[in-house]
């Protein structure tokens, strides 16, 4: 039996029909073209998913769509503002925080939702915050560090010892 | 090398932009339209049967199902180095989990559903999971047609037997180096298998229009073996090489786990069956664990020889690799490591034999360190024991037998320029390796370790790398080669060893992503072999742009040759002051002459390295003769622990990895190399682990139970430290990297906790539990 | 993965109307997270007819205290619990478990409800609702009832849940004026991990505590035995020891892939230890911060 639902995706509204056993991320994958959440795990142990729903992180692998009717929904796509990166993301990339990049999208929206709760966390806080975002490349400390740099808060541990030279 | 403008230099990464918008497509992200069809396989559940019958009328009645197909449709066997492996399984399974048959079906459901109503009959054989049961005299044969298989010439299969291929290395006379010895002592060493989890799991789309013309999308860290595989398996249908093409997108990470072919063949098979749509094959994060490649487990026996002085004079390893049902790939991980099973040291008298031995487990293969993290734990924890029975410090004891440029390797050949001694007194320093750390906390204890490391890139002898440059009307470019992007950040290699010879800068390079149709050929993004060796061919294809348009100067404008040269995108020449000619101005439509004719064209230039120094056959019984491997990268790494002695877990205030990189193109993106190739073998030596019941089937085909490292399980410092002792046939002095900095992960995290509490743990993970545990019993 | 079965997707406002459906269909699920019933939808571990959503619900989603009484609706999450300034001020041990369930993104998603209904050996809230003898409000087509935690727990995954019933909350009732606790729970590493042991702790006023034990048995431990040898007692190494001396003989901890039985039992030991003295300093106003991790 098909349902309707409508919810607000990356300030855009959409209406569509679905059935009740679709999941959240393959709705936004396959029927609303949205790639960058991606499937890592299927079963809510990567974080590689990772949506927000009215600004909080959901793992949508493991939400049903329409669990979604009615609510607003970011992904990475949705928070570039006029084609301008966040400052997080401009963070990301000055740090180069990402190898394969696989992690990335669902990284950076972790981040957001910290930040947008406590805009200068502490380096133990940003580990706590994307600890549920597996990353199999960077080995974390460069995406702390870029983290943590979006608001010049404190050095986390473990940064300056990488011995990065400030880029110009 | 001062001088140097973007070599060197701490670059931003090329694919940042399209990596952090969410732009960056990876395979599962393309679009192939409506008629994109999805397959589903049907697996065994059992480790080792006879396939009695299959029975797909039930699937192939389901509404939506376009085609089941098994064994009887694919008859093929392939593999990179050893055909051992089949399409689909013909007669036998051999792991839980092989592809017994696929459902193709119109969307994954129907696939999923249908998948189920496929009824397969097996014969229950007895199942060998382990090394001891499949060496024992008159084993139950798991390919009993081993003899037939085709091979490389430098395998060793052994005739009835479960030995694929046993490496043997003999130099010196190891008997008389023990007698020589003051004191000689054995230990046996275990390592499990492991898996690479990258984020993103396999996938492949495969489509075989009605031309006859196969094409294959593939998450893939080979695209051209792919390509050779897959027309070499698929020839019967009448492929040829230029029919095939493999289009590889962004790889969300591979660790070796992408390399060579597993799941892709299937893809490629299936493609042929459903000619005209294309077909998706997407393995599962379970699939993912137990039908790609895994990391080998090891035992390795080693004993060790040495003088009073600390003089290493003899050493005998015999390393038994539990290398799965299928070692097309594996056994060239055995062969690597037995040909390095000294590590970096300089032993008059070895021994190695390195067996290659079939299981009933899932297929051995690549994976980051390529078995020299297998038997580096092994050998590294067993150096530390020897300094400690001579009283003499482990990192002094391992810089008296460091290998030294021009040293004898194992298999004759002379040792390459290196920094060894330099990385271990760095690594040392950094860690204030003399200095006894104490635990403020009477529950904890600190401890501190050390391990050394190399590793060579196995490689075949003629692996090859080739490059175009194709330069725009802008005078922006296109770097086109074959290698692949798996984060290791080569794309801002390529582009900054371009850049310094042509002078453009990074804003105006692209490097483009694998299209066998359109990019030149690249053997395969392994072996940490990319930097140098499509670094090289890079360098030349800027070399012969360079000289193209210098010679063009010359001939359409009359400058004199060698006077030319480029500066900021411009020619320049050291005679005529103000002669300056912007490349925008004429690498696509050349130079106008007076007459309205015009001189030159598009700038194409073409680079190409083959290391033709390079021989893999030798003696089968010594080992000795050829030059399997073209040069060693060396480092050493350092740790300092705190262990809680009620719980047993580990904490690390700091580690430092120093590795002689020859030359740092971008010093940056190797210091991430070595976060987060050390989180990936710190993990391996704390927790990691794969598990499998007496059925063979594996426990934790998941992240619940299969633990990596979150954010909140790093260390709290880590120090990077670049030696640079030039790789004289490298770009720019250049060796590899991305895989030597997991490599001696595990051992030093041993040596640390032997350290700390003198407990030698030989068995990995040394987890939280083994520690705890093992300080109660002491107790 | 799809979801391969089908099934009718309902959202009711009230829990009389989510009874009705529960009631009405032969195999409802409940989704409120939905953390572990999609995971379960995909594995075909539970097939149900009826998915009934309780987030449309307004009477379940809040964080209530009252005369002495925490009540936390069936929809609200691991995230709210943290957030919640009650639960911070008054039953800060609550917000100490819920930070060790999962990551932010599970947390904002799964409930405590949803925790007990599942009811793994593993539960990070079974020990929490023993120690504080919390009750479970059910209700079902006859009525409401309240359910004792100690008699909620049946075995791993079974609970005292009725046919057609619904978790509507969770009452908490405050155990003393002041009270302190601990929380401390057994991972694999750092990062996010189902306990393989946990201990939960209870400081009263007058050397009163409680002690729980989790994922060591099928259903939540109380430690009668060790709460008895402890009470009104000055907690001295001797003291301590003893009750160590006691767990063994409390619990049945299972050998799996995640840990030993052998390890499972020395860690509650060790856990018990730290926690106890976290416990007891932290009622004293001086102990470590809620949610530092002991082990
Ligand atoms: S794909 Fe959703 S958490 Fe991994
Ligand atoms: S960058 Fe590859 S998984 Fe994070």
């Amino acid at each position: 039996m098909k349902k309707k639902l409508s919810f607000v995706l990356n300030d855009r509204k959409i209406t569509l029909e679905i059935a009740a056993q679709e999941v959240l991320l393959e709705v936004l994958r396959d029927k609303l073209g949205v790639k960058s959440p991606k499937c890592g795990c299927d079963r809510g142990d990567c974080g590689t998913c990772t949506v927000l729903m009215n600004g909080k992180t959901v793992r949508s692998c493991i939400v049903l769509a329409v669990e979604a009717d009615g609510q607003r929904l970011t992904t990475l796509e949705g928070l570039m503002k006029d084609g301008q990166m966040t400052p997080l993301q401009q963070s990301f990339l000055e740090h180069n925080s990402f190898q394969c990049g696989f992690c990335a999208p669902g990284v950076i929206l972790a981040a957001t939702e910290l930040l947008e709760r406590n805009p200068k966390p502490s380096g133990d806080e940003i580990k706590e915050a994307i600890s549920g975002n597996l990353c199999r490349c960077t080995g974390y400390l460069p995406i702390v560090e870029a983290i943590a740099n979006v608001n010049n808060a404190l050095t986390p541990p473990g940064r300056e010892r990488l011995g990065k030279k400030v880029r110009s | 090398m001062n001088g140097l403008k973007f070599v060197g230099h701490e670059e931003i990464r090329i694919d940042g932009k399209p990596k952090i918008t969410g732009a960056a497509q990876f395979v599962d992200d393309l679009d192939f339209g409506p008629g994109l069809l999805y397959a589903e396989i049907v697996e065994s559940p059992l480790a080792h049967a006879e396939i009695k019958s299959i029975d797909t009328a039930k699937a192939e009645q389901m509404p939506g199902v376009v085609k089941v197909v098994s064994g009887k449709d694919f008859p093929f066997r392939f593999g990179l180095y050893m055909h051992d492996r089949f399409v689909f399984a013909q007669d036998r399974v051999r792991f839980v989990g092989e592809q017994v048959a696929a459902v193709i079906a119109r969307d994954p459901v129907t696939a999923k559903k249908a998948a189920k109503l496929v009824k397969v009959r097996y014969r229950e054989l007895p199942a060998i999971l382990n090394v001891e049961d499949a060496l024992k005299p008159h084993p139950l044969l798991i390919h009993p047609d081993l003899k037939s298989y085709k091979h490389v010439p430098w395998f060793f299969p052994q005739a009835n037997s479960n030995i694929a291929h046993w490496r043997k290395v003999r130099k010196g006379d190891v008997e008389a180096g023990f007698k020589q010895a003051d004191l000689v002592f054995e230990d046996t060493y275990t390592v499990p298998r492991y898996a690479h989890c990258a984020i993103e799991t396999h996938g492949a789309v495969g489509l075989f229009d009605y031309s006859g013309r196969l094409t294959v999308w593939a998450a893939s860290q080979s695209p051209f073996t792919q390509r050779n595989l897959f027309a070499e398996a698929l020839a019967p249908l009448g492929l040829s090489h230029k029919d095939v093409r493999v289009i590889a997108p962004f790889v969300g990470g591979g660790f070796g786990g992408k390399a060579g072919v597993s799941m892709e063949i299937l893809a490629a098979a299936l493609a042929t069956a459903v000619q005209g749509n294309p077909v998706k094959i997407l393995w599962s994060r379970a699939q993912e664990f137990y039908n790609t490649y895994q990391r080998q487990g090891l035992t390795a026996k080693t004993k060790i020889g040495v003088k009073k002085d600390g003089a290493i004079v003899a050493l005998e390893q015999t390393l038994h690799w539990d290398a799965g049902a299928y070692v097309e790939y594996g056994a060239n991980v055995v062969n690597a490591a037995g040909l390095s099973a000294t590590g970096p040291y300089r032993i008059p008298n070895v021994k190695i034999d390195s067996c290659c031995v079939y299981t009933n487990l899932p297929p051995g293969g690549p994976y980051r360190g390529f078995g020299y993290s297998e038997f580096l734990f092994g050998l590294e924890s067993h150096i530390n024991e020897t300094a400690k029975k001579l009283g003499l410090d482990p990192v002094e004891f391992r810089r008296r037998n460091a290998i030294q440029e021009g040293d004898p390797l194992t298999y004759g050949s002379k040792m390459n320029p290196n920094g060894l001694i330099e990385c271990i007194d760095k690594a040392a320093r950094a860690i204030e390796w003399s200095k006894k750390e104490q635990s403020e906390n009477p529950k904890t204890v600190r401890g501190k370790g050390f391990a050394c490391f190399w590793k060579a890139p196995a490689m075949p002898p003629n692996a090859s790398s080739t490059a175009f440059i194709k330069f725009n009307e802008d005078g922006s470019l296109n770097v086109l080669v074959s290698a692949m992007e798996i984060g290791q950040g080569f794309q801002t290699v390529m582009a900054q060893i371009a850049a310094e010879v042509l002078t453009v800068p990074l804003s105006k390079i692209r490097v483009e992503l694998p299209d066998t149709d359109r990019n030149p050929y690249e053997w395969q993004t392994v072996a940490s072999h990319i930097t140098w060796g499509t670094g090289n061919a890079v360098k030349r294809a800027a070399e012969d742009c360079r000289e193209q348009i210098l010679e063009l100067v010359e001939r359409a404008l009359g400058q004199k040759r060698e006077d030319l040269y480029l500066e900021s995108e411009t020619v320049r020449s050291r005679s005529v002051a103000d002669f300056a000619l912007p490349l925008r101005d004429f690498a696509i439509n050349g130079i106008m002459m007076k007459d309205g004719t015009y001189r030159g064209g598009p700038i194409v230039g073409r680079g190409m390295f083959m290391p033709e120094f390079s021989s893999a056959l030798s003696d089968a019984e010594t080992s000795q003769g050829g030059k399997p491997n073209v040069h060693y990268t060396v480092g050493a790494a350092a740790v300092e622990i705190e262990i809680d002695k009620e719980t047993g877990r580990v904490r690390i205030p700091r580690v430092a990895l120093a590795v002689d990189v020859g030359k740092a193109i971008n010093p940056g993106l190797v210091r991430d190399q070595v976060v987060g190739g050390l989180v990936q073998g710190i993990a391996t030596a704390l927790y990691e682990d794969m598990r499998f019941d007496a059925k063979g089937r594996l426990l934790n085909p998941n992240f619940t139970d299969y633990k990596i490292p979150t954010a909140m399980d790093v260390p709290e410092r880590v120090i990077p430290i670049l030696v640079e002792v030039a790789q004289p046939d490298g770009p720019y002095g250049a060796r590899g990297v991305g895989e030597h900095t997991m490599i001696p992960a595990a051992p030093m995290i041993a040596n640390a906790v032997e350290n700390a509490l003198g407990i030698r743990i030989k068995s990995m993970p040394i987890t939280a539990e083994k520690i705890a545990l093992a300080i109660k019993s002491k107790r | 993965m799809p979801i391969l079965s089908e099934f009718e997707y309902f959202k009711p406002s009230s829990v009389r109307e989510a009874v009705r459906l529960l009631s009405k269909h032969k195999k409802p699920a409940v989704l409120a997270g939905g953390t572990d019933l999609i995971n379960n939808l995909k594995e075909e571990i539970d097939q149900p007819d009826a998915v009934i959503d309780i987030k449309g619900i307004k009477e379940l989603s809040g964080i209530t205290y009252k005369n002495g009484v925490l009540t936390i609706g069936a929809a609200v999450t691991f995230s709210e619990l943290l957030d919640s300034r009650v639960i911070q001020s008054r039953f800060p041990v609550i917000a100490e478990v819920a930070k060790t369930v999962g990551s932010v993104g599970i947390r904002n998603r799964a409930t405590m409800a949803g925790n007990i209904c599942s009811a793994v050996a593993c539960a990070d809230s079974g020990p929490l609702l023993a120690a504080y003898e919390a009750l479970i409000l059910v209700r079902g087509s006859k009525g409401k009832r309240k359910v004792l935690a100690a008699k909620w727990f049946k075995g791993n995954k079974r609970t005292d849940i009725k046919k057609a019933e619904l978790v509507t909350a969770i009452e908490i009732p405050l155990p003393a004026r002041r009270h302190a606790g601990c929380y401390v729970k057994l991972g694999r590493y750092s990062g996010e991990d189902l306990a393989q042991a946990s201990v939960l702790i209870l400081a009263l006023p007058g050397k009163q505590y409680r002690v729980a034990l989790g994922a060591v048995s099928p259903v939540p431990v109380r430690a009668s035995k060790i709460e008895r040898l402890l009470n009104g007692q000055h907690l001295s190494d001797e003291l301590i020891a003893k009750c160590q001396a006691l767990i063994p003989g409390l619990i049945s901890p299972i050998t799996d892939i995640r840990a030993t039985k052998e390890y499972r039992s020395h860690m509650c030991q060790v856990m018990f230890a730290r926690g106890i003295r976290a416990a007891a300093s932290r009622f004293s106003g001086n102990g470590p911060e809620y949610g530092v991790n002991l082990i």
